[in-house]
């Protein structure tokens, strides 16, 4: 699928795209958001300076998908309030204003970045040509916070095991029962309202994907991270199992 | 998960057997406030789910001493077990073996498909493991033990009996080939691989045992008394076999019951019984605990644990072909010292009925 140097893509393939860089673009908007306003909570000046890079990082991912998108003339639609991205940016919000560093981090590098990377690499592989490579090489940036965060984790972890890993669970049910409805085969909380017509995931196969083997690959991901931030099996797997499905 | 557990004596690597398994277990972690999740909706995740710990074991000994392991989930696709998934199902085995190294266990079991995945390449998981085992020296011992059990129940006299053996140059079909070589009339050997079946053959008539071998059960099974169907089948048919033959369905999944007909008089083997008990933290046994009996365990999970309560921390069953009767003897007593032996006769529909 190359959708730029292919003027006779079809309705379908286009407006899968449309979609698909939709989400895109609002996703990264939403993580540029989410680390602007973190940067705010913090008092540390380094942080505070890394919160900023942070922000700006999504920034260019998201720049990148617009001017991808402008190219290839793809119908772009961003909406930041809808029920998933708008909630998932609630909850962020409820806890970078209890200025914590550590939940914050939780919601926007493990949980947000191992669907983004995950996402982004099916999707890339999928897509090929010019489109592909920008939505690998985000997704390898991505994957760089993704492990960043992992580091910082740990180490909260080894300080007060059980009171992170409670903190933990309530953030988890908090946000990741926002994705698993998002990214349900059909979606549990209606329309996303980023999509420019109906759901997109019964229209995915029009670029050689799947939403269930999308939807699993980040779960796998996820529960991977967990696993390297050190969260006992027989603890994530409880909390996956208590997703929505 | 960043430390190894203190005091992990064992660790099993195991999956589900059905989508139906699979629910119940799933269902069994959530809230109970929570809906039930269908079969379809837990596909979209469950086998993409990376292996882990997801429960602790302890088990007693009739002596009063505990052992505690972990079970490891690989979470292989049970639709998924053919030999073209072979290569991912194999990945998912080493990660899980990875992960109880990673936990300190000190021996790990192979239950289940999970040590099919790997026969004939075994080896590779010494790589990742401390120490394993198969548990098949426990699962064929506990077929055979439980042969020669009911055929004395119902009045078979073994030495006149022919014994068919389904899967008979396997792992464990071949462990029970050797076992009642010298004890039966004669013996029926059926098998998928025809070269390694011939070289059986040659060598058992080397040794003069009355032996015959045809590459599909339909022709010897009319002739066998006693059936041990060892191989992970699901088109397997038995109808023609005698009224009232002997039975045991060792295979992976057990699946006979309509294949042997009603005449047949079938039995879950290669499991067996721990009379201490033992009991799962988080206690999810309302979702995987499916035996018509308590305390029932499948031998090649039992191995390990008996390995366990002796403290004989090393590779012991490791592969096809390795299995000698001495071997059989020796776990099968190092069990029953433990208070673990052959589990009570049952099949899918329950107890059999005292004879």
């Amino acid at each position: 699928m190359e959708a730029v140097k292919n003027p006779a893509m079809s309705m379908e393939t286009f407006n899968v795209c449309s979609d698909i860089f939709s989400q895109a673009i609002t996703g990264e908007l939403i993580g540029m958001s989410n680390f602007a306003s973190l940067a705010e909570t913090i008092d540390d000046p380094h942080e505070k300076m890394e919160a900023v890079e942070h922000a700006n990082s999504e920034r260019m991912h998201a720049e990148g998908f617009m001017q991808y998108a402008k190219k290839a003339k793809l119908s772009i639609n961003v909406n930041m309030t809808g029920p998933y991205w708008g909630n998932v940016r609630k909850q962020f919000l409820s806890y970078a204003g209890q200025q914590d560093f550590i939940a914050c981090l939780i919601i926007q590098e493990v949980m947000l970045e191992s669907f983004a990377v995950s996402m982004y690499t099916d999707v890339g592989n999928a897509m090929g040509g010019e489109a592909g490579r920008l939505f690998l090489a985000i997704a390898e940036e991505e994957k760089e916070h993704l492990e960043h965060s992992s580091d910082l984790l740990r180490a909260a972890l080894k300080k007060d095991p059980a009171a992170f890993i409670s903190k933990f669970e309530t953030i988890h049910f908090n946000c990741m029962t926002i994705l698993a409805e998002f990214t349900a085969t059909t979606d549990l909380k209606g329309h996303c309202g980023v999509c420019n017509g109906e759901c997109m995931k019964g229209s995915l196969h029009h670029i050689g994907l799947d939403v269930t083997e999308m939807r699993g690959n980040a779960l796998a991901l996820y529960a991977q991270a967990l696993d390297n931030i050190g969260i006992p099996g027989e603890k994530s797997i409880v909390w996956i199992a208590q997703l929505p499905a | 998960m960043d430390s190894a557990a203190a005091g992990l004596d064992f660790a099993v690597i195991g999956h589900q057997d059905s989508w139906q398994s699979i629910a119940a277990f799933v269902n069994s972690m959530r809230r109970p406030d929570q809906e039930k999740l269908s079969a379809a909706q837990i596909k979209t995740s469950y086998p993409f789910i990376p292996p882990r710990d997801v429960f602790r074991v302890k088990v007693k000994s009739a002596d009063g001493t505990e052992i505690n392991g972990v079970y490891i989930e690989t979470f292989i696709d049970p639709d998924k077990l053919e030999a073209g998934f072979a290569r991912a199902n194999m990945q998912k085995v080493m990660r899980a073996a990875a992960w109880a190294k990673k936990m300190g266990a000190r021996i790990v079991a192979l239950g289940g498909f999970t040590s099919i995945v790997l026969e004939g390449n075994v080896d590779a998981v010494t790589t990742v493991a401390a120490n394993f085992t198969t548990g098949n020296t426990l699962t064929a011992v506990y077929i055979a033990k439980a042969l020669e059990k009911a055929a004395v129940q119902h009045g078979i006299d073994l030495q006149k009996a022919n014994l068919l053996v389904i899967g008979a140059t396997g792992d464990i079909g071949s462990a029970c080939v050797h076992y009642f070589k010298n004890k039966t009339a004669g013996l029926l050997l059926c098998a998928r691989n025809q070269q390694r079946l011939a070289q059986l053959y040659d060598a058992l008539k080397k040794e003069e045992v009355e032996v015959r071998y045809a590459a599909t059960p339909g022709e010897l099974v009319p002739f066998a008394d006693i059936i041990i169907c060892a191989a992970s089948s699901s088109g397997l048919q038995l109808i023609n076999c005698r009224k009232k033959a002997l039975v045991c369905d060792a295979g992976y999944p057990k699946n006979l019951e309509k294949a042997a007909g009603n005449g047949a008089m079938l039995f879950h083997g290669g499991m067996g019984q721990v009379s201490g008990g033992f009991a799962f933290d988080p206690d999810y046994s309302a979702g995987i605990y499916r035996y018509a009996a308590p305390s029932v365990i499948h031998g090649c999970i039992l191995e390990a644990m008996v390995l366990a309560f002796e403290k004989r921390f090393e590779n012991y069953s490791t592969g096809k072909g390795m299995i000698t009767t001495e071997k059989m003897e020796e776990i099968y007593g190092l069990g029953q010292k433990h208070g673990i032996d052959i589990a009570p006769f049952y099949n899918a529909k329950g107890l059999w009925q005292p004879h």
